[in-house]
Order: C-alpha cells, then sequence, then structure tokens
C-alpha cells in the first residue's frame, strides 16, 4: 500500500483538496506509521513556527526612515534653488551694471530684501544694507 | 495571504521589511547578512516598482527577495547548500521515536535555527516561505517558479530532514 508522505505536511498546511483529506484521513485509521508520522510534522512545523519573529535592526529601520522623507529634502532643496537663481541674477546685474554707485539703494534694498525672503540663512536685510551705503558715499 | 499592491517603496519598507528580515535571517542565521539583504531587495523593489504590472504581488516581491539572496551567495562565491540527498524519502523506522519523545527534547530557538541552517538550500527556502513568512504553496510555486507538487515535497522533506536533525 502506498502512504500518503507529502500528503501529511500539505494537510497540515491546509492544501489539500477535500478528496485528499478523505484519503488521507481513511489512511491514518490503519497506519500506525504514518499518525506517527503525522505527529512527528506537527512537532516540527510548530517547532518552527514558534521561532521568534525578529524586529527590524533599528539602523534598517533609520535608513528606511531616512528615505521616506525625501519631500523634505526636496523642499530643502527648493529653497536652495530660488536662493541661487536669485544669486544669479544679483552676479548678472553687477556685472551688467557700469558701477556700484549707479545703483539706487531701493534697488539694492528691494534685491536683498527679497532674497533674504527666499533664503533664511541669508540673514536680515538691516545688516547688510548699512555696508552697501557706506560703499555708496 | 491578501494580494494588495503597495503603492510606493515606503509602503514596501514599511508592510514587508520585517517579513524579509525574517526570511533572510532564517535562511542565513546571522543578522548582518539578513541586514544586508533587506537593503538589496528594498533597492530593487524601488527599481522595480516603476514597471511592476498588478497581479501577484507577493510572488513578485518573494521571487526578487530569493533572487537577490542567490545573488549574494553566487557573489560571495560560495555554495548555498548541500546537495540534496537522494535518501530522504526512505522510511527509518526503527530509529524513529515516538512522537511525544521527540517533543520533549526539542528546543525551541538555537536548535530550530540550526537544524534549518543544515537543509539543503531548496528545502529551507520552502520551509521558512511556509512556515515563518506564511506564504501558501501557490504563492511559494511562483516565487520559486516551480511546480506546486514541487514545493509540497520540498517542504515535506524539508521537515522530514529538520525532524531528523532535532532528535
Amino acid at each position: 500500500m502506498t502512504h500518503p508522505g507529502e500528503l501529511i505536511s500539505a494537510y497540515l498546511d491546509g492544501e489539500l483538496s477535500r478528496a485528499e483529506i478523505e484519503q488521507l484521513l481513511i489512511h491514518l485509521d490503519g497506519c500506525g506509521r504514518c499518525a506517527a508520522e503525522m505527529q512527528n510534522m506537527q512537532v516540527v512545523r510548530s517547532a518552527v513556527r514558534s521561532l521568534p519573529l525578529l524586529e527590524l535592526p533599528a539602523r534598517l529601520v533609520a535608513e528606511a526612515d531616512a528615505d521616506v522623507v525625501p519631500l523634505h529634502r526636496n523642499r530643502g532643496f527648493l529653497v536652495g534653488a530660488a536662493a541661487a537663481v536669485v544669486a544669479l541674477v544679483i552676479a548678472i546685474a553687477a556685472i551688467v551694471t557700469p558701477s556700484a554707485a549707479t545703483v539706487s539703494l531701493e534697488e539694492l534694498n528691494s534685491r536683498y530684501g527679497a532674497r533674504a525672503s527666499l533664503d533664511p540663512a541669508f540673514g536680515p536685510a538691516k545688516m547688510v544694507v548699512p555696508d552697501l551705503t557706506e560703499l555708496l558715499e | 495571504m491578501t494580494e494588495s499592491v503597495p503603492l510606493t517603496w515606503e509602503e514596501v519598507a514599511r508592510v514587508y521589511g520585517r517579513k524579509i528580515y525574517n526570511f533572510a535571517y532564517r535562511l542565513t542565521g546571522n543578522s548582518d547578512d539578513a541586514s544586508d539583504l533587506v537593503q538589496e531587495v528594498l533597492l530593487r523593489v524601488r527599481r522595480g516598482l516603476a514597471s511592476y504590472q498588478p497581479g501577484s504581488f507577493e510572488g513578485w516581491l518573494w521571487r526578487i527577495t530569493r533572487n537577490a539572496f542567490l545573488d549574494d551567495v553566487r557573489r560571495r562565491n560560495r555554495r548555498p547548500t548541500a546537495p540534496i540527498p537522494d535518501e530522504v524519502d526512505r522510511w527509518d523506522l526503527a530509529s524513529a521515536p515516538a512522537a511525544d519523545v521527540e517533543y520533549s527534547r526539542i528546543s525551541i530557538g538555537d536548535d530550530v535555527q540550526k537544524a534549518l541552517l543544515e537543509l539543503p538550500y531548496e528545502f529551507r527556502e520552502a520551509v521558512v516561505l511556509c512556515d515563518i513568512v506564511g506564504l501558501s504553496y501557490e504563492e511559494i510555486a511562483r516565487a520559486v517558479a516551480v511546480p506546486v507538487g514541487t514545493v509540497r515535497s520540498r517542504i515535506h522533506r524539508g521537515r522530514k530532514l529538520l525532524r531528523e536533525s532535532l532528535t
């Protein structure tokens, strides 16, 4: 008589059709060897399933989190890019302008004021403008 | 297992990161290799998500995971397993103790992990995907690209070898 063999594991895993289950149970009724095998497989299966589910190591969580925030990085990039564009405009203006004396204080103020409002790292306009005023004099 | 298609890489990392880590840890037995594998898998998922066609997400994900694992093993230039023994299905009644005796001898944890690592790769993979990850035979078959009958056989033969190691 053919022993069901791997049907035993598949039964424990809920992977048998109704017909296969019936076939297996009938066999187990009359076969002590397969009945013992069923118990053995049940024990082994439970042992593996009882292994603790490990936590993801902290460094992987941190790296995943770091990758979850590209939005913040993008925002920083946008501010930086805006500041760079403003700086470029100012540089071009400086080249095109024949001398500093021809630039009015109001113009400078509005340029640097605009930059300061876009780029918080640039610092308050008041800190910059007095020096420029001296230059113009 | 529910088939849902994560929309973003971050969701895949959040939902499956721990499962992938546990799969990798039980296959390799150490946390450094498992961590490296998780990183590699997430990288591949990130690259692959753009071209992912809705279907069996689990099958897709675990295929990527197992391929990453095997690539890593090849890269390290070491064999993943002992060859599959021919005699695994042999019944050995004389040496098979009663189930209740076996149960008392099996200590959960280190012994089981050690016994898993002694399994030929194909058996270890099938048992881990079934008992640790919780995939169905059908999902394992898709991930490993073998027929369901082969999965069934590998799991049973793997468990029989485990029983031998643990007693």
